[in-house]
């Protein structure tokens, strides 16, 4: 009994030595990714181990795990802080609503260029509504204040023409819906791209088989065209669930960037913002990595959960 | 899903929804709700262009502008004889070619590792690195990594914490992947060893989704900023768009001083704004494909 397991176990390291060395240069490869995800990766996940310390950049995060321990202190303190649950609300309300309104911009205007005859102008046109996507919210939260800000062209033109002025920067609501509209601006082209390719994919024997059975052009986007595109809809709609939580860090700090008005930065305040004003004020170090690590555990939750929900309703999921 | 080959992109077949021809009312309708949002696209960038020509005289008596009768180009004089915004071109430069070429080399080599068939201990590391898409340590722990690492204030900050793009080295292993399995056999038959394989046979054949992978790391780094803010305070190491962030943020601490008959703060702000995004404009148009082309092999095949 012995031996044959000696021998078993001889047998594998010898494989295994085959395979490393049959293997080297794919090996050789891999090894500066393992190392960059280790350190930019792993190490800082390693880290949320501050958030249960009363972290000390002397001992550093093993000295202040061992020495500085306070478990749930921190998450306590964080909860009972009521900025905290103020911007817990914004984030999911942002963060959710910019999903459903990108979904239904990027699927509309999908069917939108999918549906035009024109040619030429849908090339035109897709040029036109991809561009804005690849701007950094720098550059459009610029475009945007210098439109519609109180001395902006529009509010100029309001006022010179005897109208009252509108106040996007100044206003919470107003100034949560130009949240959206901005990000319908900058992405609903480029977002619709993956639904005009699968919309593209979907068999022509539908559509001809629809017109044969005298099917409106309405009707075979309700029955054909719409069903088609549902798997990659839940796809990616499961891949940004995950993202409910981070709703925007680029284009909320650049487009609050200017403004002064507390009210309307306490409406677009987010977790991600949060963490970062902690950052620059000196708060101490286990509350702002707490609160980050809430929001990793509950987009991590989100993900899982929405994954499993499209699994029992019979979709293919992602994991 | 369906593997498709990258010449034949189920894009590149128009007009497939329905054999009906037609022009009818609907298309008009179609055509004015796609004509209306590109216009809303377009305007701010026409908006922009003329307030950053308008001579002061003619901006003061109507800022609501939408037309100029006479033109200035003053603005674009200051902005091209600005030292901060050509230090920060002069940085972003730096991202872009060297950064971008960084990250091309090691997202390639990591994409073609994973894409070949078995070997040891590929599926650990394929986990490995699909779990960071999925959980992250968050900003605190990854703000102390780089300040222990001694990356603040330097120009590193910006370019080696991005060596690999997951979303990116996925492309280009799908890519790998899609290529057949006959090449490699055949080469190693005709006596070529891995190096060969990957650099003479695989490369050369993954030229496209190369250039694909390479613009969108190209943008990025040309739209560099966050780093930059976070980590460095240096003035000297600004990019680009954090000159321009600061331009419009502190206005009056970042605009040289002007000749206020000649040109004032919004004719600098808007021609600054201008500066950063032509590049983008003039190569934008023929680059789409490419970036299209990109973002629908990695849906169809992922």
């Amino acid at each position: 009994m012995e031996k044959i397991l000696i021998s078993k176990k001889q047998g594998f390291f010898y494989s295994l030595k085959k395979r490393v060395v049959s293997s080297r240069f794919l090996i050789m490869m891999i090894i500066p990714a393992i190392i960059y995800y280790a350190v930019f990766c792993y190490i800082p996940m390693y880290g949320v181990l501050i958030a249960f310390t009363d972290y000390n950049s002397y001992l550093g995060i093993m000295g202040s795990v061992s020495q500085n321990w306070v478990g749930f202190q921190n998450f306590q303190e964080i909860f009972r802080y009521p900025h905290f649950w103020d911007t817990f609300k914004n984030t999911i309300f942002i963060g959710s609503l910019k999903i459903v309104i990108s979904f239904i911009s990027a699927v509309l205007m999908a069917l939108i260029i999918n549906e035009l005859r024109m040619r030429f102008f849908k090339k035109f046109a897709q040029i036109v509504v991809t561009f804005p996507h690849f701007l950094s919210w720098v550059v459009v939260a610029s475009l945007f204040i210098m439109i519609l800000d109180n001395t902006g062209v529009l509010n100029n033109f309001l006022s010179k023409n005897g109208m009252e002025p509108v106040h996007f920067f100044a206003d919470p609501h107003l100034f949560r819906t130009l949240l959206f509209s901005s990000d319908v601006w900058k992405e609903a082209g480029w977002s619709s791209i993956i639904y005009i390719a699968t919309m593209a994919g979907i068999s022509t024997d539908l559509y001809e088989a629809a017109d044969i059975d005298g099917a409106t052009r309405l009707q075979k986007i309700w029955h054909i065209t719409l069903p088609g595109i549902k798997p990659t809809a839940i796809l990616l709609l499961i891949m940004s669930v995950g993202g409910v939580l981070s709703a925007g860090f680029d284009q909320i700090f650049n487009m609050t960037s200017r403004l002064t008005n507390p009210d309307v930065i306490d409406a677009v305040n987010i977790i991600d913002t949060l963490v970062y004003q902690f950052l620059q004020t000196g708060m101490p170090e286990g509350q702002s990595t707490a609160i980050g690590l809430f929001k990793s555990v509950i987009g991590f939750a989100l993900v899982i959960t929405t994954d499993r929900i499209a699994k029992l309703c019979g979709e293919r999921g992602i994991i | 899903m369906a593997k498709v080959k990258i010449e034949k992109l189920p894009l590149a077949k128009k007009d497939k929804p329905g054999p009906s021809h037609k022009f009818g009312r609907m298309d008009v309708v179609l055509f004015i709700i796609l004509l209306v949002f590109a216009l809303l696209i377009i305007f701010p960038f026409y908006y922009l262009f003329i307030v950053s020509i308008t001579p002061p005289d003619i901006y003061m008596n109507n800022p609501a502008v939408i037309w100029t009768p006479r033109v200035t180009f003053e603005a674009y004089k200051g902005v091209f004889e600005d030292r901060n915004i050509w230090n920060g071109f002069g940085i972003t430069c730096i991202l872009l070619f060297g950064g971008t070429a960084y990250q091309i080399f090691f997202t390639t080599i990591t994409g073609y590792a994973l894409s070949r068939s078995k070997w040891f201990g590929k599926n650990f590391v394929m986990n490995m690195i699909l779990v960071t898409m999925f959980f992250g340590g968050g900003l605190i722990p990854y703000y102390i990594l780089i300040k222990s690492l001694g990356m603040t204030n330097t120009i590193w900050v910006m370019i080696i914490p991005g060596a690999i793009d997951t979303f990116n080295m996925l492309l280009m292993r799908n890519y790998f992947a899609s290529l057949p399995k006959e090449l490699e056999e055949s080469a190693r038959i005709d006596g070529a060893n891995d190096v060969q394989i990957f650099v003479k046979i695989f490369l050369p054949l993954s030229l496209p989704m190369l250039a694909t992978v390479g613009l969108f790391f190209a943008v990025g780094n040309w739209n560099s900023w966050y780093n930059g803010m976070l980590f460095n305070s240096d003035y000297s190491i600004r990019t680009l768009q954090q000159v321009l962030q600061d331009i419009i943020t502190e206005p009056s601490a970042n605009i040289p001083i002007l000749n206020p008959e000649r040109v004032n703060e919004e004719n600098f702000k808007t021609a600054a704004i201008f500066f950063t995004i032509i590049p983008m404009m003039m190569f934008y148009p023929f680059l789409q494909r490419y970036f299209v082309k990109g973002i629908v092999v990695g849906a169809i095949k992922g």
